[in-house]
């Protein structure tokens, strides 16, 4: 077991600038996720991991040591592969054996090996079958079974469960987060779901146009984001974002409660919102609409708890309010998050509550 | 006309009777085609009939007897082995290997396709012509290269020497038919998906044991029915053979068409031709039957 560290990686194609000085280190025994739009750079990083691929600039460590210019076989990097990659032709016993058969281990080893790994995801029962005749499900879990057997420093993850369907993503999510804890092990999770990545990682790091925007754990990342892109990347509906003279304020649709609703909790920030919609959602509501008052007209979303009983016009002004701990603040030239000094901010176009 | 949708019997009938009209045509080319002259063949081969006359006296086996007595039927038959495997197996291999260049990226590709696929596209007339000339023994530029990098010290007599002269068509007919088992092959290579060849290398193997794991078994349902087709196609090729040598010299390219065209059309005797055409055929179709079983091995393994 080891860490995993990134220095500075630099990636360009051609003339494009890919990757734009990712550094970040996954601790031993932590699963960081990588969470980015499609074309990010996500799995461009991956590949320089694993040795696919060499940075133009930087360097890989794993547990200290340089890895950058290794071939991937060296690295003892385990890689799961979006489509999971499995050998058509060989039945899931052979697949799962093939880092070990390359190897030259002896059979009676690759035999212990395979019927171990298979029985940590659960497939015992499916060896000899081939990958066509099993479900996608039980194919992510022989790509799994796969990169164990050869008990890798590091697991990178490429999207695992995006082939899935969303019912059976759930219940892999969870299996895949209990298997984690069972080989320990350093992971590197590849994401563009941000449901995977909150409810997953220890720690997320969110990553746009090749850079990182933010490593934090996912409280960290959902209720301070770092800069304007996280704020609307992660949560959905995104960050409500309403631009003033001095600041971006932002504040998330849960946070953005009807002010009859708070009682004695602090300084509130009155942001009125004209009623545009209302969605229904069976758990919750999601009312959308226009500021007014002191804001310029920016579209807004409310999030109320179906629960909760709130009946309002569409058309109609509605007094919606924040607390003022609740907001974030952005630099608009910058785009990033202005530093927090706690609820003793004064706000430009706060307006004091009763 | 009754809609589809208005009854069982009725519908069902007329599915029948239009199914039946489309096919008649092309069963009928059949028929005429390939149904009446094997079963002519077959007349034939158990009569003494010359060219042309074809009302021969009733012979029985005798045909077939002479066929197995005849020494020039069981040399022609070690010549198509030679011949079959002989190119069928060079094609193979080099297909493979050139169709592996092929399909890796580099400067040129497009063009260096358009150029191994050219000779497919060349009229076998017009190949064989450019090659007797350039396996001259006199002017022949094959000669000329060889001796000027010092590979033979004089020239050789490449067509006219027993010896050589199965050798020679053996490479007319690999360099023409190349490209088909090239073509085959290339197409499977390509949908062999990347990501089993970058998992295989993070999990250690080496480029051989990539080749041997992954690439060989994707490739071999093709590989080997493009054997078969080729297989099927070399076993019957006569036209290349008998323009560059003529079946000679002594004989020494002298295949199972070969000879049953001389017996037919120059020695005129159609029904042992026949008998030998009905032998090759059964030969054939035995050969057939194994590379069928290997295919189908094959891809129960997929």
């Amino acid at each position: 077991m080891a860490s995993l560290e990134l220095r500075g990686i630099h990636k360009y194609f051609q003339q494009q600038h890919s990757i734009n000085g990712v550094s970040l280190k996954v601790e031993d025994g932590e699963l960081l996720i990588l969470l980015g739009p499609s074309g990010c750079g996500k799995s461009t990083l991956m590949r320089i991991i694993s040795g696919l691929d060499t940075p133009t600039e930087g360097e890989v460590l794993i547990d200290g040591q340089a890895v950058t210019r290794l071939r991937p076989k060296d690295r003892n990097v385990a890689m799961v592969f979006q489509n999971y990659a499995l050998y058509p032709h060989l039945t899931l016993y052979e697949n799962i054996a093939f880092p070990l058969r390359v190897r030259g281990t002896r059979g009676t080893d690759v035999d212990g090996k395979v019927r171990w790994a298979a029985k940590m995801v659960g497939i015992e029962h499916l060896l000899d079958r081939k990958p066509r005749q099993t479900s996608g499900g039980e194919r992510q879990r022989t790509a799994l079974a796969r990169s164990l057997v050869r008990d890798p420093d590091v697991f990178l993850l490429d999207e695992p469960l995006s082939n899935l369907d969303a019912k059976m993503r759930h219940t892999a999510r969870e299996e895949l987060r209990e298997f984690q804890h069972r080989v320990k092990g350093t992971w590197l999770y590849v994401t563009h779901d941000q449901t995977e990545a909150m409810g997953m990682g220890d720690r997320v790091a969110v990553l746009n146009q090749g850079q990182v925007r933010q490593i934090g754990t996912p409280q960290e990342i959902y209720l301070h984001p770092a800069d304007m892109f996280v704020a609307t990347f992660v949560g959905m509906p995104p960050m409500n974002l309403v631009e003033t003279p001095a600041d971006v304020i932002g504040f998330r649709p849960e946070h953005y409660l009807p002010r009859a609703f708070f009682r004695d909790e602090g300084e509130l920030v009155d942001i009125p919102m004209r009623l545009r919609r209302v969605e229904y959602l069976g758990g919750e509501r999601l009312f959308y609409g226009e500021t007014e008052g002191n804001y310029p007209a920016t579209r807004v979303i409310a999030r109320i708890p179906a629960t909760v009983p709130y009946s309002q016009e569409v058309g109609e002004l509605a007094a919606f309010a924040v607390r003022a701990g609740d907001l974030s603040l952005f630099d608009p030239q910058t785009q990033l998050a202005r530093p927090r000094t706690g609820d003793a901010r004064v706000l430009p176009l706060r307006q004091r509550s009763a | 006309m009754s809609s589809p949708y208005s009854g069982g019997m009725t519908t069902a009938r007329e599915n029948r009777m239009v199914a039946c009209l489309t096919l008649l045509p092309s069963t009928l080319i059949l028929i005429l085609l390939v149904a009446v002259p094997a079963v002519t063949v077959i007349g034939l081969s158990f009569t003494d009939s010359g060219l042309g006359d074809g009302s021969g006296a009733f012979v029985g086996w005798r045909n077939y007897a002479w066929v197995f007595r005849s020494g020039a039927f069981y040399q022609a038959l070690i010549n198509t082995a030679i011949w079959v495997f002989g190119s069928v197996g060079t094609e193979m291999v080099l297909g493979l290997g050139v169709a592996l260049l092929l399909n890796r990226s580099f400067f040129g590709r497009g063009l260096a396709r358009a150029i191994t696929f050219a000779p497919y596209l060349i009229p076998t007339v017009v190949a064989v012509l450019v090659w007797r000339y350039m396996f001259h023994d006199v002017v022949g530029i094959l000669n000329y290269l060889l001796v000027a990098v010092g590979a033979i010290d004089q020239p050789l007599n490449w067509l006219d020497t027993p010896s050589m002269a199965m050798f020679s068509v053996i490479v007319v007919g690999v360099w023409k038919f190349l490209p088909f088992s090239v073509l085959a092959l290339l197409g499977m290579l390509q949908s062999i998906p990347q990501e089993q060849y970058e998992a295989a290398r993070i999990d250690g193997a080496s480029d051989l044991q990539q080749f041997l794991r992954i690439t060989l078994p994707y490739v071999m349902p093709v590989f080997l029915l493009t054997a078969l087709l080729r297989t099927i196609w070399t076993f019957h090729k006569f036209d290349i053979i008998y323009l560059m040598t003529g079946g000679g010299p002594m004989d020494a390219t002298t295949t199972l068409p070969v000879l049953v065209y001389e017996k037919a059309f120059v020695d005129f005797e159609m029904g042992r031709a026949a008998a030998m055409a009905i032998v090759t055929a059964v030969i054939l179709a035995a050969l057939l039957a194994v590379y069928f079983m290997l295919i189908r091995r094959a891809e129960a393994k997929q």
